[in-house]
């Protein structure tokens, strides 16, 4: 139905916008208010002013910092995925691993920066490495718990069916890790960035966002400080959305009532599938409850 | 213990034992079930009714004694069985068609051929304009319609089935059994039902086992001799009501003695 569609569209687009808008409304309502001066908190204007005209450095700054925050997420991501796997093959593995890997969170990432410089130089590793080991962790232990939230029966049903091992990890015990999988993921999305940011202020010689910050910071530009602060936000904010889309893309079960249009069978369907799964499968139960 | 039926062994269970360390779940039980026959396993919690089963679906290896099915030996080895539980265990990522295909695709590639006979079998079952939705969108019934119907296109020869209304509300589950009785007398399964509830058993089956616990042994089996197709209205023939209170003295007399 065209109403229920726009009326979804309104609510997923539309709001979210409005309540950026009205953050940045009352940023400068405080500022104008309590006479804020300029040097303590610019006016959001003056910090657009600030990324516009300072944005061939700020631009290359981007760049700089999306390939070290896009690379070390995706590095440090794909491991923590793997080595759930892993562990969950094996309940030794498990109990062995697990109190290390807390001992790497434990360790704060300012402190192994300087070490990390040591090790790896001044180059893109140390920043992977510091991004990387942001994200792994939520990401193994989600994973590990989505694998671990797999219903014994179902396993013992698929195995009773004759499946192989691998195939019972791929269709039973795969797709359990999804949503925890995409839970992780957007909760470390926005962190990671600030990851990025800490490993370029120690083991950065290159002009990323973190070094831009640090620059601003020793001027005593406040609206070059608000402009980097903005634009980092923005790269958590639409790493963020990325990450959304492609969750409602991969779990469609989540949201909708009918399996997507290309693993529909048959044309009868057509009919109820168009209007919203709700409505069609609530009625068809009420049609088919009464014989 | 022989039925009326002519027809051949199906299942054997031969003198199986089945030890949990130093507990006995299961003592020196035997069963034969005909080829297209209802059975249903009744008794309380602890009677070793789902020991019985894992034996059968072959995920379980019993201490002692053999399974057969069709005289062939298949103890411990999954695969030949189609099973379902109280829980319906569909795969919320997909589809009502796609996990009436799971066993299918748990040992390869889905034809075209196999969604069309799960299709056509979803049709003639009642589940028609539910074949595309997802499990979360569907109600309790229809889930186990569904979950019967993967059972189903696995092996729909031999099917246990373990408390698979027991989820249900009492309306629907009667429902629910009217349905299970119209698929089995099409398909010609040889079906064993376990449950706890003796009005569930007697109404769907042709024999009863009543079972009683610690150690789990077979304690009586039951001959329903009711005619098929069975109706509501048979839930209150006099013979229905005499072999509810033998299954019922069976079960809870026996409970008191051992209090």
């Amino acid at each position: 139905m065209p109403t229920n569609l726009s009326s979804r569209w309104w609510l997923d687009i539309l709001i979210p916008i409005a309540s950026i808008v009205g953050l940045l409304l009352v940023w400068w309502l405080v500022v104008v208010a309590f006479h804020i001066p300029s040097f303590v908190l610019p006016t959001p204007m003056a910090t657009f002013q600030a990324i516009g005209s300072d944005w061939a450095t700020i631009a290359q700054g981007i760049l700089v910092t999306s390939q070290s925050f896009v690379l070390g997420f995706v590095i440090g991501s794909a491991l923590g995925f793997l080595l759930a796997i892993v562990m969950s093959q094996s309940e030794l593995l498990y109990r062995f691993l697990y109190p290390v890997l807390i001992i790497t969170q434990a360790i704060p990432v300012v402190a192994i920066g300087a070490a990390l410089v040591i090790w790896l130089g001044f180059g893109l590793a140390p920043k992977l490495f510091i991004v990387g080991l942001i994200v792994f962790f939520p990401v193994l232990v989600n994973v590990l718990d989505g694998l671990h939230s797999v219903d014994r029966d179902s396993i013992n049903l698929a195995r009773a069916m004759g499946a192989s091992r691998w195939k019972i990890f791929t269709l039973v015990r795969l797709p359990a890790t999804f949503t925890p999988l995409f839970s992780a993921l957007k909760m470390s999305a926005t962190f990671s960035v600030t990851g990025a940011v800490l490993a370029e202020s120690t083991a950065s010689t290159t002009g990323g966002l973190g070094v831009y910050l640090a620059i601003q910071q020793s001027r005593f530009n406040t609206a070059g400080v608000f402009a980097a602060i903005v634009v980092l936000a923005s790269i958590g904010l639409i790493t963020f959305l990325l990450i959304t889309s492609w969750e409602i893309a991969a779990t469609p079960w989540r949201r909708t009532s009918v399996v997507p249009r290309r693993r529909r069978f048959g044309k009868t369907l057509a009919a109820a599938a168009s209007g919203t799964g709700e409505q069609a499968s609530v009625e068809a139960v009420h049609s088919l409850s009464r014989p | 213990m022989t039925t009326t039926t002519a027809s051949p062994v199906k299942i054997e269970l031969r003198d199986i034992v089945q030890r949990f360390d130093a507990n006995l779940a299961l003592d020196n039980t035997s069963l034969t079930i005909n080829e297209g026959e209802f059975v249903s396993v009744v008794g309380p919690s602890g009677c070793g009714k789902s020991t019985l089963f894992n034996i059968l679906s072959g995920i379980l290896t019993p201490t002692e004694g053999h399974a057969f099915i069709d005289g062939q030996d298949i103890t411990g080895q999954p695969g030949h069985v189609g099973y379902m539980l109280q829980k319906d265990l569909l795969l919320p990522w997909k589809s009502a068609l796609e996990n009436i295909t799971l066993g299918k695709a748990l040992h390869g590639r889905v034809s075209t051929q196999d969604r069309q006979d799960a299709a056509d079998m979803a049709r003639r079952y009642g589940l028609g304009d539910f074949l595309n939705h997802f499990p979360h969108a569907m109600s309790g019934g229809m889930r186990q319609r569904v979950a019967l119907m993967r059972t189903l296109s696995f092996a729909r020869d031999v099917m246990l089935l373990d408390e698979p209304f027991g989820a249900l509300d009492s309306q629907t589950r009667l429902e629910m059994q009217e349905w299970l009785l119209q698929v089995w007398q099409e398909t010609g399964s040889t079906i064993l039902f376990v449950t706890h509830d003796v009005e569930e058993a007697i109404f769907l089956s042709d024999r009863v086992v009543v079972m009683s616990p610690r150690p789990g042994r077979i304690q009586e089996i039951i001959n329903v001799d009711i005619e098929r197709p069975r109706r509501i209205r048979d839930l209150t023939d006099p013979r229905f009501m005499a072999y509810k209170a033998r299954a019922l003295e069976l079960i809870y007399g026996n409970a008191k003695a051992g209090a």
